[in-house]
């Protein structure tokens, strides 16, 4: 096991060395050019575009070749320098490490939601099969998973921030990571950022769940007079919980990419998917190289966490 | 008496939080290096420039003592500055500081100031800096050698670095780049209204209410305990915190402003701005031949109706514009401009009758006849313009369906803004090793071909003249390819010694904006006002074109 791990360590550091070098090339073939967002503001000075991009350019080091550029950010990412955002104008680093963690409360709060309502939910529908607790989740569920994130958070402010008043229109940073009023005020991102993984697990665990039911270990557990209690959770849901720890995983990973930053621009959330976001369309090279990277390691982190994992839940899985 | 006369004005309180969206927000403190306009307002909080000027364009001192004098022949400028300023050490500002500035930061070959054009001169066919001198601790002068009237207004806009401290950086780009004091505005004394607190990237930017401003010694201000913008990710959700209460002020899209006036607690000012929108006729070589001829340009223009665009667009937000000199500014003359595109030159009839002066023939086709081009073919012109926008969506859509009343059909191409720029506006001369640029001479061709593009641009109401970059042979950003003897010279006069009266000035404004009308190398379609939303409390708001001149005298009541 610890051979497999440390190969499959060895191999995300070259993965993303490869990812890293593809970026960087990438961004700095591109057509697009820091100067570009400024074009119509520098004209309206009156001033010559060529000039000022040249200016630009030759301050952060982009009018040297491309080859020389790579080799000298490798040499100061190797130094632990990972550059300076030029669109943030502070170091990359102090730049994501002022604003993670409003991502990570965000991810964390919204999968622990998801997984607790949706796999308790999703279990019961299966146990409580065609009645109408079952029915009326599954309703939900499909409305749920429909529901675009970035309309159902409009709708919430809407209603619950103008209309009614319970919370304020937008994230207020001025509250203390660890505080309630800022617990208070996650409940809508959260509910918005949840909702569709929510309702998917329902679906995945009911499904999951109906499959082990109908197994024949299930009925033996039964006949051998267990309390239903423990044919459930620890026969069947045991059993059921090993696809639903892959969707989950991987539902972290799109998480990461892409529907927190769209939770975090309605509500206003200063985390790592507006900083991205920001960085790509100013052209802020080192701000787009290092999320990219960190992006990278955290996806290939949760895959390989999510095989060591699977070696717990199902003891006959071997790595060699 | 006097401790009677202090209590009895405006006391700070509250906390004015201002409403912004994403793109808007600033890119650095340290404001010698940015290129956007936001870093500069940011800065602004605590470091005012010499002077600003009120809504109707008088100029209002800052950190001048008095108006910068200007010698009878322009060449020599002499700025006096208050003897009150200080940095944050307790130092006092100097002229030296100003004088340093310039010359070793703004004018030094290490750092690569962005807008280095605005202080430098051609002469004998090479460009030279100003030439900055300390007169005395109060008092420095700018030598010019050749005259340009409107340099004025760039020295209004100066703001020093202090000395004691930049010195420490100077040479060393990086070091200065990352330069703790500018970046976190450390240094600014009692320069400014508010001293900086707090910016969280994509979130806040916090300044809280300086005691010791310069200009709140008599009247107490400013009147707030902190100013903040907060950046929000769309403009639904800021317009609802406007609703909700929890911002102050903020800008209001045409289509909520009368839900916003029905509002009692929201006051909705309209003001006119500097934006406009313009189509570009591409006079290049690879754009229809026909935009090459004035009749034809001025036919397009014609029959494109600007009043529809401005009432049922812009839902009477904007104004028909005939020039680029918006019609708030002080050089702007209507009786010389050709109003194309507002009746009676809204004429999709004398469009038609001109299109066939200029040599074209029109061909049945059903119901609507077509236009022809010289090879008998039906002219099909199409139109670059970036997405994302309802606005220009409906404009680039309102356009098509207006040509094609001329029997012109138009094909709408949506394309990224950095492709619209190398792809449609840089150009060369083909074949030649020329590196793309956005005015590459009258040979030069874009990448891709194409005949019209919609933007919006911006515009200096005090000094209009810049919009050379776009209308002088040699502008660059004359990307259409327009090319005119007369309109070069009136440019050049402009920003001479016979603009210097501005009688004369005016006159020669008021020439050019009818020669380009008429020359029509775009079709100025509108300029738009702003819509601002404030809660009610909020008091000594002054609307107009530049409302944020006084915000250091706002106050809640």
């Amino acid at each position: 096991m610890r051979s497999y791990i440390i190969k499959r360590l060895i191999y995300s550091v070259i993965i993303a060395w490869a990812i890293l070098t593809i970026t960087f090339i990438l961004l700095r073939v591109g057509p697009t050019s820091p100067v570009d967002r400024y074009i119509l503001n520098i004209a309206a000075k009156g001033q010559d575009v060529e000039s000022v991009k040249q200016a630009i350019e030759a301050r952060y080091g982009l009018d040297k070749p491309i080859i020389e550029q790579y080799f000298i950010y490798m040499g100061n990412l190797l130094q632990g320098k990972w550059g300076w955002s030029f669109s943030a104008s502070m170091p990359v680093m102090e730049l994501i490490g002022s604003h993670w963690i409003y991502s990570f409360q965000l991810i964390l709060l919204a999968t622990i939601f998801a997984i607790v309502l949706g796999v308790g939910t999703g279990m019961l529908s299966a146990v409580k099969r065609n009645t109408k607790f079952d029915y009326a989740a599954s309703f939900l569920s499909f409305i749920g998973i429909s529901i675009p994130g970035f309309w159902l958070g409009l709708m919430l402010i809407l209603v619950f921030a103008v209309y009614l008043g319970v919370f304020k229109t937008y994230y207020d940073t001025r509250f203390p990571i660890w505080s309630l009023e800022n617990l208070k005020q996650l409940i809508l991102p959260v509910i918005t950022l949840g909702t569709g993984e929510l309702a998917g697990y329902v679906r995945y665990t009911r499904s999951a769940m109906l499959d082990n039911l109908r197994k024949e270990f299930v009925t033996t557990a039964r006949a051998k007079g267990l309390p239903e209690r423990i044919v459930i959770g620890k026969h069947v849901f045991r059993n059921a919980i090993l696809p639903l720890v892959t969707i989950i995983m991987f539902d972290l990973g799109s998480i990461v990419f892409g529907g927190a930053y769209l939770t975090e621009i309605v509500f206003g959330i200063p985390g790592l998917g507006q900083v991205s976001f920001n960085a790509i369309f100013a052209n802020d090279y080192a701000v787009v190289v290092a999320v990219t990277l960190i992006g990278t390691f955290l996806v290939l982190f949760i895959n390989l966490a999510t095989d060591v994992f699977y070696t717990y839940l199902d003891p006959r899985i071997r790595y060699e | 008496m006097v401790l009677l006369l202090g209590c009895a004005g405006p006391q700070a309180e509250g906390n004015f939080i201002e409403g912004d969206v994403a793109g808007g927000e600033a890119e650095t403190l340290n404001w010698i290096l940015a290129a956007d306009a936001s870093s500069f307002g940011y800065v602004g909080y605590t470091l005012e420039s010499l002077a600003t000027y009120d809504n109707q364009f008088n100029i209002v001192p800052r950190c001048l003592a008095k108006d910068i004098e200007v010698s009878p022949d322009g060449l020599v400028y002499t700025i006096t500055i208050r003897n009150d300023l200080k940095w944050s050490d307790g130092s006092q500002v100097t002229s030296e500081d100003y004088v340093y500035t310039l010359k070793n930061l703004m004018f030094s070959s290490w750092l690569n100031y962005n807008y280095r054009d605005d202080w430098e001169e051609e002469v004998d066919g090479q460009k030279v800096f100003v030439t900055p001198k300390v007169v005395n601790d109060i008092a420095f002068m700018l030598t010019r050698q050749t005259v340009q009237p409107e340099f004025v207004y760039t020295l209004y806009d100066l703001t020093p670095y202090p000395k004691y401290i930049a010195t420490k950086y100077e040479g060393n780009v990086d070091a200065f780049t990352q330069a703790k004091e500018f970046n976190e505005l450390s240094y600014t004394g009692n320069l400014g209204p508010y001293k900086f607190k707090e910016w969280l990237k994509n979130d806040k930017f916090v300044v809280a209410r300086n005691p010791d401003f310069f200009l709140g010694k008599d009247t107490g201000a400013p009147f707030f305990q902190e100013y903040i913008i907060k950046m929000f990710g769309t403009s639904a959700v800021m317009q609802a915190a406007l609703e909700a209460g929890d911002i102050t002020y903020c800008g209001i899209e045409p289509q909520n402003v009368v839900k916003f006036k029905k509002i009692d607690r929201i006051n909705v000012y309209t003001v006119p701005t500097r934006g406009y929108n313009i189509i570009s006729y591409n006079q290049r070589a690879n754009g229809w031949e026909g935009l090459r001829k004035r009749e034809v340009r001025q036919a397009l223009s014609m029959a494109i109706d600007k009043d529809t665009i401005a009432k049922k667009i812009y839902l009477g937000f904007a104004e028909p514009a005939y020039s680029f000199i918006p019609s708030s500014s002080p050089w702007y003359s209507d009786e010389t401009v050709l109003k194309l595109g507002v009746a009676p030159l809204n004429n999709k009839q004398k469009a038609v009758e001109m299109l066939k002066a200029a040599g074209y023939e029109y061909k049945e086709n059903g119901e609507r006849d077509v236009l022809l081009d010289k090879n008998g073919k039906p002219v099909k012109l199409s139109l670059v313009t970036t997405p994302g926008s309802d606005v220009v969506e409906s404009m680039s859509l309102l356009i098509k369906q207006e040509l094609a009343g001329i029997g012109i059909e138009v094909e709408v191409k949506w394309v990224q803004w950095p492709t619209l720029l190398r792809q449609y506006m840089m150009n060369k001369v083909q074949g030649s090793d020329q590196e793309p640029r956005y005015n590459n001479g009258p040979q030069a061709v874009s990448e891709e071909p194409w005949d019209i593009t919609l933007m919006g641009h911006n515009t200096d109401p005090l000094a209009p003249s810049g919009s050379r970059v776009f209308f002088a042979s040699d502008g660059g950003l004359n990307s259409f390819g327009f090319f005119n003897d007369n309109v070069d010279a009136l440019f050049k006069k402009i920003r001479s010694k016979n603009g210097l009266d501005k009688g004369d000035r005016k006159k020669m404004y008021s020439e050019l904006a009818r020669l380009i009308s008429e020359e029509q190398p775009v079709d100025f379609i509108v300029y738009t006002r702003a819509n601002r939303g404030f809660q009610n409390n909020v008091k000594g708001i002054e609307p107009g074109i530049n409302m944020g001149y006084n915000y250091h005298m706002w106050r809640f009541e």
